[in-house]
């Protein structure tokens, strides 16, 4: 059924992060403890299911040639939108991730799916496409961000895991251990993956 | 003036805004392969991030702050006027110089999702910078994101005959490189206090 | 292009333009209560972390860097200041407790750093923070000497100590001058 194709695609097999090499700066940035991860990845799945839904909705009344100030405007502010909302209720984790909240604005995942798809799709199709994006994303944030934290914190969601005799590598929640477990996690999926990925891509 | 000397070095170098402040990494996971296409982008971003830096300063102090909406149209504002500089810079490249057009034109659209633009016009009222300052800024930026791209593409054409498994070829080996690199510049810190 | 085209692209743009400011100006205002609100506690809280005594506090002037702090009959129980430099990553802002008679601070604070987590970041280890608790502003404020240090994070320990020894006169006058009884 073409609806959960759309939708499941996201997830694994174009991973915005492992596949498709897309919005690699928050991906290297937030993803020093588990929860910044987490946070990041709901953040931007928010404004990439929000912006593909309103783009696919009015996308006959846009003319060809200002449609992307035009996505850029609506992708903008729903992250306005997200970054007062965490301000007000979260502020904690919004002190946290910073700068990286107006970031999400040019992650090239959500002004990619929005030219690429929702302006070419029913707002059903567009929305399980930013669903299932949107997830991806999320979940490979989440997941680097464990690795990172349990290496070089001994913790997971601040929950230790490590016994007492571990010394944290501390590297690894400094910007080398970001690049480099990026890295490393990237060969792996590549070695198991069928489809090898090797361009960082960002149309 | 010795401040504005060590506010270059620090953006360049102690705080360099690819291999530090995570900005700007699409390009430079995509845009080096060769030591030439490395400068060339850098260049040419480094001319948009200075001109954005100084757009970035006049909208906050012009516009944003004397009718109060910076905390809720900053981002709408900064982000269009960024695309806006980069299609004029198109517009007057491609007018003024078709060769260098060219040579850069393939770059110019990609700058505008490069999070280092954007990055940096946002650092700018954060840091409280003068227009002097934010100049410097964005030159400081550019020269450190050309260097972080010119030394990542010098490393990726010694490699290129080199052996690299399969399932590391492409973004995982340089993300590996970059790890290094960021271990190097880490060596920068404290070394101007900012 | 024809000139409905292009004011067909104008028009567009406008609107889309505007009910984004719409929507995002309504959104600040649904919001703003509550960012106050969380700013306006997390002042409290230093303030009252840094000194014991008190359970409110005001302010000194208005550019928010100084308060007195008050107990609950609103006595003065001692001042409270922002102070900030540089450290190793970036700036380091702290809330001081200082008791201006006795010419002792009364505690420490971190309000914001990006120092390196598990080196500099331990700045904000109450056992840093505790020798902050009664010591006397006279002393040289050097790292190593009458400031206890951290491992392994020179920069930062310095750079707490830089700081206070830099903010504490500006204060001081700041206090006899603007407000101080």
């Amino acid at each position: 059924m073409r609806t959960w194709k759309e939708f499941i695609k996201g997830l694994w097999e174009e991973n915005a992060v492992f596949r498709q090499l897309m919005g690699m700066c928050p991906t290297l940035a937030v993803t020093n403890a588990a929860i910044n991860g987490l946070a990041m990845g709901l953040a931007t799945f928010f404004v990439l299911v929000c912006s593909s839904i309103i783009v696919s909705l009015i996308k006959k009344l846009i003319p060809d040639k200002v449609r992307i100030p035009c996505y850029i405007i609506i992708i903008a502010t729903f992250v306005t939108i997200a970054d007062l909302f965490l301000a007000a209720f979260f502020p904690d984790i919004q002190k946290v991730l910073g700068l990286f909240i107006p970031l999400i604005v040019v992650n090239c995942v959500i002004l990619g799916r929005a030219e690429a798809f929702a302006s070419k799709n029913t707002v059903g199709l567009a929305a399980m496409d930013a669903l299932g994006m949107g997830l991806g994303f999320t979940w490979a944030l989440t997941l680097l961000g464990i690795i990172r934290e349990v290496l070089g914190m001994g913790t997971v969601f601040s929950i230790q895991v490590m016994g007492a005799s571990f010394t944290p590598w501390i590297i690894f929640i400094l910007p080398p251990g970001a690049f480099l477990t990026l890295g490393v996690l990237l060969g792996i999926i590549n070695t198991f993956s069928k489809k090898k990925n090797t361009q960082a891509s960002c149309h | 003036m010795i401040e504005l000397f060590l506010l270059f070095i620090g953006t360049a170098l102690v705080n360099n805004f690819v291999l530090v402040r995570f900005l700007g990494i699409c390009p430079f996971l995509g845009v080096s392969k060769k030591v030439e296409v490395a400068v060339g982008m850098g260049g040419a971003t480094t001319f948009v991030m200075t001109l954005s830096a100084i757009a970035a300063w006049f909208i906050q102090n012009f516009i944003l702050e004397p009718f109060g909406v910076s905390r809720f149209l900053q981002y709408v504002a900064f982000i269009l006027v960024i695309a806006s500089l980069v299609q004029l810079v198109e517009i007057i490249l491609k007018k003024v110089s078709p060769s260098l057009y060219q040579a850069l034109g393939i770059f110019l659209p990609l700058i505008t999702t490069n999070c280092a633009i954007l990055g940096l016009a946002l650092y700018i009222p954060i840091k409280n910078y003068s227009l002097i300052e934010s100049t410097i800024f964005g030159i400081g930026a550019g020269v450190g994101f050309t260097m972080a791209l010119v030394i990542m593409a010098g490393i990726r054409e010694e490699i290129e005959f080199s052996d690299v498994p399969t399932a590391f070829q492409g973004a995982g080996i340089t993300l590996l490189i970059a790890g290094i690199l960021s271990m190097v510049f880490l060596g920068f810190s404290g070394l101007i206090a900012i | 292009m024809n000139i409905n085209g292009s004011a067909r692209m104008v028009i567009v743009l406008a609107i889309v333009a505007i009910l984004s400011g719409l929507v995002l100006a309504l959104t600040f205002q649904w919001t703003k209560p509550r960012m106050d609100q969380v700013a306006e506690e997390r002042l409290k809280s230093a303030i009252l972390e840094v000194l014991s005594k008190a359970t409110k506090y005001e302010e000194i002037g208005n550019d928010g860097t100084l308060f007195n702090g008050l107990d609950e009959d609103n006595n003065k129980v001692g001042i409270a200041f922002v102070a900030q430099g540089g450290g190793f990553q970036g700036t380091i802002t702290m809330m001081i407790g200082m008791d201006v008679q006795s010419r002792q601070l009364t505690g420490m604070a971190v309000l914001s750093h990006l120092e390196t987590p598990g080196l500099g970041a331990r700045i904000e280890e109450d056992w840093f923070k505790g020798q902050f608790n009664a010591k006397s502003i006279d002393d040289p404020f050097i790292a190593r000497q009458d400031v206890d240090a951290i491992t392994g994070a020179t920069i930062s320990s310095n750079a707490v100590s830089n700081i206070l020894k830099n903010t504490i006169p500006n204060v001081l006058e700041k206090y006899e001058s603007g407000g101080g009884k």
